[in-house]
């Protein structure tokens, strides 16, 4: 008897429950289908693509269509093999590994070099128009800013060429363009010159947060500006450094801080340049949507994302050991 | 405080290396206008870096002839303003659900989104389900993938949370709906979000190239982008160039290809020179909310 009443009395409380539950589910049920409608769009173009790194493992085949990626034959780590033994291999890696290690070497300190320099500048008006125009660029698109690529560097009239020649720095014009040789410090160089002012905005976010009592203290204690520079300005905004620094390694194979590996490859690599410009990215691109080969394209894409975050819990790893401070 | 030598010689150094990096930043975009209104084979011969030297608009009057690239700059036209309207009016409708705290599920919803922000599936499995949705070789392909962008999306939850809560409170109190007090209460207050959003959506889709050119076949549907594309991978291989140049040589004084890509290359990035210095403010809030973010 005892026992039956409680269990009735369970019952009722979840029924209570229950009712309770679809009042305030009704009562924000605008709510919850802006929401759902998000989760749709979410689903068909972010969940659907993640579950199709499948491919990867299968012998996948366009006609298949959607459902093919569930219902294709197995090919375990064939693809993967495949690529390892691909003759374009090492070359391929190697490319991707050089571009990525310059652009982390020489691009990522350009924005806080340029945002200190530009923290020096007493003149409110300079300061503005040339932080202004600095990241005007990050906002062009990666085709014009090859076309620019191509007008200036050309052999034929080119202005860098023009420019060098009459300086007397090269006695002939550089096949900046065409020769292997000059393609990582192109891609290096252009990508600076897109992405650098944009990402100082960050950094003078973080030096205006700099009590400016600091300076006048320094200054009384006889502190140069350079001393100024190297003892408060730094320190004070290294926690910034550190956080976009992991941000950048997590991006190491993309370009890092600022990117652009693929758009590059793509738009400035040609047939000529292909054994230095040809990396991870656009080799899988080209094999997936020009030849047709989905799995083996999908299988180096997924080699790529291991590597990258692998690389950025590396970098949290490391950066929370020697400074303390880490993204998550 | 007195001016050391020092502060002299800092300030020399750094006035002058802004200023150069000022000129190398926008000298490339005025070369490009004064190339775009010189005649096109006078143009080959170089020795013009201040002001054209056989002045025309045959270039601009060619380009705007010719109905492949007048298209091509409607179909960027119609996928800026329809990718932006759509993609903004989504964003903000999502983000609006999710500011709410009260919202159920509000932690298996953040997840989801939070997920899909940093895992993706990369570009050829995107192929395959856009394939599957039969979105390709259709205009929706440019504006219907992207409508939701997740990280604008977190911008604009942020935004959402700090509006006062009475605002919407007297507006239920009226019997406004959810949706009504979308639309009337909570945008009207969101200028400054929306103009944010706007900007990165629209120079988002105004620049993309890679859609275009891959999941779109019909010649029709072919963006400025991908025509100016089309026309720079020709030129970056010298020996076309070369070709091109003893062709053209021979020709009478009329626009070239090399002098159109750089006409196109200036109505490319004239409609962003012109938003902006009234955007300008607005990404700079965009750009530091993100990287706080992370």
């Amino acid at each position: 008897m005892k026992l039956k009443k409680v269990e009735d009395n369970s019952h009722i409380s979840i029924d209570i429950h229950k009712q309770q539950f679809w009042k305030r589910f009704k009562k924000q049920i605008y709510l919850q289908s802006f929401v759902f409608f998000g989760l749709i769009v979410l689903f068909f173009f972010q969940y659907l693509p993640m579950f199709g790194i499948l491919m990867a493992f299968k012998e996948y085949s366009i006609t298949d269509g959607i459902a093919g990626i569930l219902t294709s034959e197995w090919a375990g780590l064939k693809y993967f093999k495949q690529f390892f033994n691909a003759y374009q291999f090492e070359q391929i890696v190697t490319n991707t590994l050089a571009i990525s290690f310059l652009k982390l070497f020489f691009a990522f300190p350009v924005p806080i070099i340029l945002a200190i320099m530009l923290n020096e500048v007493r003149i409110s008006a300079v300061k503005r128009i040339v932080q202004t125009t600095s990241y005007f660029p990050h906002f062009i698109s990666w085709v014009v800013v090859a076309g620019l690529a191509s007008v200036f560097l050309s052999t034929e009239q080119g202005v860098i060429n023009n420019l060098l020649i009459s300086l007397g720095l090269a006695d002939k014009p550089i096949a900046f363009l065409s020769n292997p040789d000059h393609f990582w410090g192109l891609a290096v160089t252009t990508a600076m010159w897109k992405e650098a002012g944009w990402w100082t905005i960050i950094f003078l976010a973080a030096l205006s947060g700099i009590n400016p009592a600091l300076y006048e203290a320094a200054q009384i204690d006889g502190a140069g500006r350079i001393q100024r520079i190297w003892h408060i300005t730094l320190p004070s905004i290294k926690g910034t450094i550190v956080v976009v620094l992991i941000l950048a390694i997590g991006n190491l194979l993309g370009g890092g801080l600022v990117g652009s590996n693929f758009e590059q490859s793509f738009l400035l690599g040609n047939s000529v340049n292909s054994d230095k410009s040809e990396i991870l990215q656009t080799y899988a691109f080209k094999m997936g949507l020009a030849q047709g080969r989905y799995s083996y394209a999908t299988a180096i894409d997924l080699i790529q994302s291991i590597i990258s975050v692998t690389l950025i819990f590396g970098a949290n790893w490391l950066s929370k050991k020697v400074t303390k401070t880490g993204l998550f | 405080m007195k001016r050391t030598l020092e502060d002299n010689i800092v300030d020399g150094v750094n006035y002058f290396l802004l200023a150069i990096v000022f000129l190398v930043t926008l000298y490339p975009f005025y070369y490009l206008i004064i190339i775009s209104f010189n005649d096109g084979v006078d143009a080959t011969l170089g020795g013009i870096y201040f002001w054209p030297r056989e002045f025309t608009t045959i270039n601009y009057t060619t380009l705007i002839g010719d109905p492949k690239w007048i298209l091509a700059f409607f179909v960027s036209v119609l996928r800026t303003v329809v990718g932006v309207v759509l993609g903004v009016c989504c964003t903000c409708l999502v983000a609006y659900g999710l500011a709410k705290k009260h919202l159920m599920f509000k932690k298996t919803y953040f997840a989801l989104f939070i997920v899909g922000m940093y895992v993706s599936g990369g570009i050829i499995p995107l192929y395959v389900v856009l394939r599957g949705l039969h979105l390709l070789n259709s205009f929706w392909v440019y504006v219907i993938p992207g409508m939701l962008n997740i990280f604008l999306l977190f911008i604009a939850i942020s935004f959402f949370r700090e509006i006062p809560a009475e605002l919407e409170e007297s507006a239920k109190i009226d019997g406004a709906s959810d949706l009504k007090i979308f639309f009337s209460v909570v945008l009207p207050i969101s200028k400054p979000l929306l103009a944010t959003m706007a900007l990165f959506t629209g120079v988002g889709q105004w620049n993309a190239w890679l859609d275009s050119a891959y999941f779109v076949q019909n010649e029709s549907l072919r963006t400025l982008t991908y025509r100016m594309m089309e026309v720079i991978n020709k030129a970056n291989i010298p020996v076309d160039l070369q070709g091109q140049g003893a062709e053209l040589a021979a020709q009478a004084a009329q626009a070239t290809p090399y002098s159109l890509q750089i006409t196109a290359m200036v109505i490319s990035v004239i409609p962003i020179i012109c938003v902006y210095p009234f955007l300008q403010k607005y990404f700079v809030k965009g750009a530091t909310l993100g990287a706080v973010k992370g």
